[in-house]
């Protein structure tokens, strides 16, 4: 189970307490409501509405997604990972993103406050979401994306050795991207009239994104937050690097964590450019302190959730404009 | 820019119908020539609460569903979920004239998406959503609602959707002023190119045309009770009873000189100018002796510096209302005083029903296509000429002569009176 953060509210009760009686009026509505996607998710719902069993809601909810995605834009849905992104990927607005969780209130008889979906970027997100909402487990951490002035304003590595440009991190993984500029500094001795990007730097990038995790992904303990000054690189091990990595190359970094108790935070991580494999790091590991926590005003646009572990990340303006926040200029 | 200092002038250059005579200009010329109207007995008014029977329908459209996803249209166009969800029928019949237009006008993308290209659009909102939009508020809550019915359905929803769907990036404005609002649509659009702020306007007519957009005028006793589809709408016919409610949706593409000239596109018309003027005189009569209309069609030929001696055919108002018809007629007589010269009048809605905020963009289109095909359609159902309305040259057939100067007069609620002067392209 990922780690979770507890939800604003404290009413996300299990669904359902006892499930009701799915009478053939029901199956009616549902097969009226759900007229528009696939028969398949429409057998999910049937099971979900008749035994409650949360297994069945991953394939509602990728039918209800599927059916308000444009028809050429739907084969990415049928090997979705979970990473893929509703908006950049799927073509879905804030609007339809409205009609999706409108239509799965209906179908699944739940309920969902606008503040909980303004974070849900990935159909991994969404699925995430709703199996614990059905579960009444407490809401996973929200991917964060961070552009490169929050990660620059939260990190205690800076230009020019910082080797990220964005990045996204949950409580789960970090993300994050880097374009060799051919600008570095260290590309003009490495290699002599031959600019490549040295596997240790690689190396370096990875753990970069590995102190972005701790610092913005990771849960600390109650009333603590992670020390920026205290995150250091102690180990690695398996690393390989299996492709030179030269100017205009987009590095893909990807970490996840493995264990993770103060002092120690472990990771695997890996590098790809494009779809080829570019570094594998089988652990990272740093060590890292806490700090207590300050006492952060509350935000005025009422974003509770978003438990700032940084001072310098609460005075940055919120990165990701909120998905769901739709302008009304009526 | 205009070579001199003068205002530049004003061109038709494009159209775009979904109407009850016709989804197209070819259809809707034949059927304006041969008199042939779009009535039929409408299936949910055949029940014996509702006392009124016909109705100018559209057709080859079916919208009677509030789900967007539900309608059907003709196959050639192409419209994606995310456009339709937000629409009325209304939009969906403007929607698919405006690609008629663009493609008459033969507009390429940067024409139209571009900052001296601008869209006015009337239309009455749709009160069939907004009336199943506030039924399922009020059933199922309002968390529930759809996240679009509100620019779905309020009064606007037209040029909401139509800029956005084509990417508009000039003026946009909704204009509201009951049956005369596209006729002051095309007028304010005109304004807008001859000022120079605008090389290019869409200006776009619309209405449901269904249940909840016709049946409260029954209520104002407006409405023709008849049940013979045939006789329904006859303007300034003794033995009219009231106007057949339309929907549709006309679009009218206006462009500068410079724009026709360096496009090389041939116009259909050239729009001389306008003019209006109010009644001031009751909230939904018009005015008995039609001052206002006369007003109007005054300052429409002052502005276009065309004597009432000149003008040719005049397409009238005139709805089959009993009040409304004799108003236009007293105007006419009295913007055109001398009786030997008095212009051929016709009112094509005998053909088409009344479209409310759609009349004035397309009897403007009709006009556009009688100047450009040369003809002058006839005013359709008219047995014995109410005495009332006698004293104008009102065409009982097309006359196959081709006018040279035109007149479109609109009138709308609370006395709003509208009059578009229009000239041939030589």
């Amino acid at each position: 189970m990922p780690e979770a953060v507890q939800p604003s509210s404290g009413t996300n009760k299990p669904f359902p307490p006892t499930p009701k009686p799915f009478a053939p009026e029901d199956e009616a509505a549902l097969r009226e409501a759900l007229k528009r996607c696939s028969p398949s998710a429409f057998e999910s719902a049937v099971q979900f509405r008749k035994t409650g069993n949360a297994e069945h809601v991953p394939a509602v909810v990728i039918g209800v997604i599927e059916r308000f995605v444009e028809p050429d834009l739907r084969t990415k849905l049928k090997d979705a990972d979970d990473d893929l992104r509703l908006i950049e990927d799927l073509g879905i607005d804030s609007l339809t993103m409205m009609e999706i969780v409108i239509l799965v209130e209906d179908v699944l008889q739940m309920t969902i406050n606008n503040d909980e979906l303004r974070n849900l970027r990935t159909v991994g997100d969404v699925k995430t979401f709703i199996d614990c909402k059905i579960r009444g487990l407490p809401l996973p951490k929200p991917t964060k994306f961070l552009p490169i002035e929050h990660i620059g304003a939260v990190m205690p590595i800076q230009p020019p050795f910082l080797f990220l440009n964005e990045a996204s991190v949950s409580s789960t993984a970090a993300n994050g991207k880097y374009k060799i500029t051919g600008q570095e500094f260290f590309l003009q001795g490495h290699f002599k009239d031959n600019p490549v990007m040295p596997a240790s730097i690689m190396l370096e990038a990875l753990g970069q994104l590995a102190v972005l995790y701790l610092l913005e992904g990771h849960i600390p303990e109650p009333g603590k937050t992670v020390n920026p000054a205290q995150i250091f690189f102690t180990g690695c091990e398996g690393v390989r690097a299996h492709r030179q990595c030269k100017p205009g190359d987009i590095l893909t970094l990807s970490i996840k964590p493995k264990r993770n108790k103060m002092p120690l935070a472990t990771f695997e991580g890996s590098i790809r450019v494009g779809t080829e494999k570019a570094v594998i790091a089988e652990e990272i590991s740093l060590i890292f302190g806490y700090a207590d926590a300050v006492n952060q005003p509350v935000p005025l646009n009422g974003a509770t959730a978003e438990s700032g572990v940084n001072g310098a990340a609460a005075s940055i303006p919120a990165a990701d404009s909120p998905p769901l926040r739709v302008a009304i200029n009526a | 820019m205009c070579s001199t200092n003068r205002m530049p002038r004003v061109f038709i250059t494009g159209l775009g119908f979904v109407t009850s005579i016709g989804n197209d200009a070819a259809t809707v010329t034949r059927n304006l020539r041969e008199l042939r109207h779009g009535f039929e007995l409408y299936p949910p008014f055949q029940k014996p609460d509702i006392p009124c029977k016909v109705v100018g329908t559209v057709k080859d459209f079916n919208t009677d569903s509030p789900d967007p996803e539900d309608w059907t249209f003709p196959l050639r166009y192409k419209i994606k979920r995310e456009l339709l969800r937000s629409m009325a029928p209304n939009g969906l019949f403007a929607h698919c004239a405006m690609l008629q237009a663009v493609e008459d006008a033969r507009l390429a993308d940067p024409d139209i998406s571009h900052p001296l290209t601008g869209l006015y659009a009337a239309s009455g909102g749709s009160p069939f959503l907004t009336h199943w939009h506030h039924e399922r508020l009020l059933k199922v809550g309002v968390m529930r609602c759809s996240p679009l019915g509100i620019v779905a359905a309020i009064v606007g929803t037209l040029n909401f959707n139509l800029v956005a769907a084509f990417k508009i990036r000039g003026a946009s404005c909704g204009f509201s002023s009951a049956c005369a609002s596209s006729a002051h649509a095309l007028g304010f659009a005109f304004d807008d190119i001859a000022l120079g702020r605008q090389q290019r306007m869409f200006v776009i007519g619309a209405e449901d045309g269904n249940v909840d957009a016709i049946l409260p005028f029954a209520g104002m006793r407006t409405l023709s009770l008849q049940t013979d589809p045939n006789i329904a709408s006859r303007p300034f016919d003794a033995a009219r009873d009231g106007f057949v409610g339309a929907g549709g949706a006309t679009v009218v593409v206006l462009e500068s000189e410079d724009e026709v000239a360096r496009r090389g596109v041939k116009p259909y018309a050239e729009l001389l100018g306008w003019g209006q003027a109010s009644d001031g005189y009751n909230v939904a009569i018009s005015h008995p002796e039609g001052s206002g209309s006369t007003a109007a069609m005054l300052n429409a030929l002052r502005a276009s510096r065309v004597e009432p001696e000149q003008v040719d055919y005049v397409n009238a108002h005139a709805t089959s209302t009993l009040i409304g018809d004799v108003s236009e007629a007293r105007s006419l007589r009295a913007v055109f005083k001398n009786a030997a010269t008095r212009p051929a009048v016709s009112s094509t809605k005998a053909l088409t029903g009344h479209g409310l905020s759609l009349a004035g963009a397309q009897e403007t289109g009709f006009c556009a296509l009688a100047l450009r095909e040369g003809f002058m359609p006839g005013n359709a159902h008219l047995t014995k000429v109410d005495p009332e309305c006698e004293g104008i040259h009102i065409l009982r057939a097309t006359e196959n002569t081709p006018p040279t100067i035109v007149i479109k007069n609109s009138s709308g609620f609370g006395g709003a009176n509208v009059a578009l002067v229009l000239k041939r392209v030589a």
